[in-house]
């Protein structure tokens, strides 16, 4: 019996709130809401968690001053016009499909990946019967964890991302105003806009503290230009000494070196194999992927970098086994 | 626990539904509610008995919403508020938008079919049409296509295929059973003839694949994939790596792991392939110090050091 009451009143609670043409201070809530106790101290107990649950749910639950009061009162209100999802005008195929990909790729981990989508299909409407389209297994799924929701909100509503993170020359506190976040080869990526560098980077999740803190909404343009055209390059540590290397790549090898460095570092492609002109600022970072390629690749450019690695080869190949 | 999460689904169930039943009109029938929000006729009947009491002060039967079941439909008549359901918050645009461009990447799904349609609308509706971006390697279209015919129709396939901890291609012939994505990239699991045992392939590393008449019975239970299964008793390699060098520890399975002084961390590993082991130590550099390694593993990293230093002294 308790928990319908707790549904009810909940109802009565949100639909005040939306009703409400001017903020509802706690007293008027309290008062003109079905379901509250009359004991003062009962009703905040139970109002704060009401409220909490409500914003849990994505409810934007405002608080705002009292307009014509004096001294300054504090009401609730939510605004319809962020409270209420637009019409997608989604066919009801392409719902089917969305609970289909929902299936299909797990994101998160499993509990929270099913409540998760029945509430976003719910809110889409749900999906007709009769449906054909169905799925019984994973075939994918994308690791997620509590940053990617916060990081996700700063973009979507153009809030600036403060975080410490932790690069290979140590840890520091950026502030990023946020573009896109992006999956690539089984690791979370940050693009946007370093406002301590003054410049775009890129930042992998799984290095950002934990504790990020979230400007004021609407508190930055947005991508000047498409965030595409630099993905995060560990050999580009955004400083700003580029130097070009030149890199010979054999055929057999290429399509990799290619996907991995992008397609506008081709310099020519032939049979035999594809050279690369790559502007590289971590030397360490883009040693170590050439090196990845053994034998299949050639640094010819820069000169003193290309004697550097033959002397450390040497060394390395001269060294006597334990 | 489970009372407040059963509590949230119901509010949240109730605050879908009752939008979806006024956009109808203000009527539909019982069966395609319950298909629609996975309810059954007792629980949507208790849900509409409870909406039915909701409304605002005065509480007057003007301020109340009106709700109820009849013996083949439901109904509702609003107020203007409760006529639109709630906006997806930016985890569940999230899901929908990762989970919607990953299945695109998969074989066989198109770029202009319902998914992509959907993924579209719902990206554009949020502002994030360009905040998420799904990129899981793949194999390229060719292969892809040639793949799909041969998982529908269970075709032997001949494949020429890249190993990365070998370090040479080699032609298989194989029996393709299904296509999964794990971190990132897609694999195939497969039976694989010549090896005469379950075989995972990644879809980036094969190069050529034909269609052979020979078709095969699929096994009728799969068990989860295994990217990095240890099997058996491998060589091991014990290092030190600092800081620079941590990546290692969560790109490779790690048999052990201890931090030491200074961000220091010492690794054992398990080596499956020679050429494997070599291009880790050359790609590690100064960075990782070896601290113990099988006797056959001993010469790995001079080894690879004279193998790359042949192609510069040609």
């Amino acid at each position: 019996m308790a928990a319908a009451d707790k549904f009810e009143r909940m109802m009565n609670l949100l639909a005040a709130l939306l009703d409400a043409r001017r903020p509802l201070t706690a007293e008027q809530i309290q008062e003109r809401v079905a379901g509250y106790s009359s004991d003062k101290e009962a009703f905040r107990r139970t109002f704060e968690r009401d409220k909490d649950e409500l914003r849990d749910l994505g409810v934007p639950v405002q608080l705002a001053t009292v307009p014509g009061t004096f001294p300054e009162q504090q009401g609730y209100l939510v605004d319809r016009r962020i409270y209420e999802l637009p019409d997608l005008d989604l066919e009801p195929d392409e719902v089917a499909a969305l609970r289909l990909a929902l299936q299909a790729v797990r994101v998160g981990d499993p509990t929270a990946h099913d409540s998760e989508s029945s509430a976003a299909l719910w809110r889409l409407g749900g999906v007709a019967d009769g449906s054909t389209l169905d799925v019984d297994e994973e075939l994918a799924t994308i690791p997620v964890d509590e940053r990617h929701a916060v990081i996700l909100r700063g973009v979507l509503e153009r809030r600036v991302c403060e975080f410490d993170y932790d690069s290979s020359t140590g840890s520091s506190r950026r502030s990023v105003e946020p573009w896109r976040i992006g999956y690539e080869r089984g690791h979370w990526y940050l693009t946007g806009y370093d406002q301590q560098r003054s410049d775009q980077r890129s930042f992998r999740l799984d290095r950002i503290g934990e504790r990020i803190e979230l400007g004021d909404p609407d508190s930055f343009i947005g991508p000047v230009r498409a965030p595409e055209d630099r993905d995060y390059k560990p050999w580009d540590d955004g400083s700003t000494e580029v130097q070009i290397a030149v890199l010979r790549v054999d055929a057999d090898q290429a399509p990799w070196a290619r996907e991995l460095l992008g397609d506008h570092t081709v310099d020519s492609s032939d049979s035999e194999g594809t050279t690369f002109r790559v502007p590289v600022t971590s030397w360490p970072a883009f040693r170590s992927f050439l090196l990845s390629f053994l034998d299949r690749a050639e640094l010819l450019e820069p000169l003193e970098l290309r004697e550097e690695l033959i002397a450390w080869l040497t060394a390395v190949a001269t060294e006597t086994s334990r | 626990m489970s009372a407040s999460l059963s509590g949230r689904q119901r509010l949240e169930r109730a605050l879908a539904i009752v939008p979806w039943i006024a956009g109808q009109g203000g009527t539909a029938s019982i069966e395609e509610v319950c298909a629609r929000f996975d309810i059954d006729a007792e629980q949507l009947q208790s849900c509409l008995t409870t909406v039915s009491m909701v409304g605002v002060y005065p509480y007057t039967p003007d301020a109340l919403l009106d709700a109820g079941m009849e013996p083949d439909h439901v109904f509702v008549k609003l107020p203007d508020y409760f006529s639109r359901p709630l906006r997806l918050t930016p985890t569940q645009t999230f899901s929908l938008i990762a989970a919607g461009r990953a299945l695109l990447s998969l074989p066989g799904t198109h770029a202009d079919g319902p998914l992509a349609r959907a993924i579209a609308k719902v990206a554009a509706a949020t502002g994030a049409t360009t905040a998420v971006e799904i990129d899981i390697d793949t194999a390229p279209v060719g292969v892809l296509d040639q793949l799909q015919t041969a998982l529908a129709a269970h075709r032997c396939v001949e494949i020429e295929y890249y190993s990365y901890s070998r370090d040479s291609w080699s032609v298989r012939t194989i029996d393709p059973w299904r296509v999964q994505a794990v971190d990132g990239r897609w694999y195939l699991e497969a039976h694989c003839h010549s090896a005469e045992d379950t075989r995972l392939f990644r879809l980036d590393r094969i190069r050529e694949l034909e269609l052979l008449d020979q078709t095969f019975a699929p096994p009728a239970n799969l068990a989860p994939l295994a990217i990095f299964e240890v099997s058996g008793t491998l060589p091991t390699l014990t290092l030190d790596l600092l800081p620079g060098a941590s990546w290692v520890a969560t790109q490779y399975p790690i048999e052990s792991s201890t931090q030491l002084d200074g961000g220091r961390l010492r690794v054992t590993l398990a080596v499956s392939a020679l050429p494997w082991v070599e291009r880790l130590l050359l790609r590690l550099g100064d960075d990782a110090e070896i601290v113990a390694v099988d006797p056959t593993l001993a010469t790995a990293r001079a080894d690879g050091a004279r193998r790359v230093l042949a192609r510069y002294l040609h």
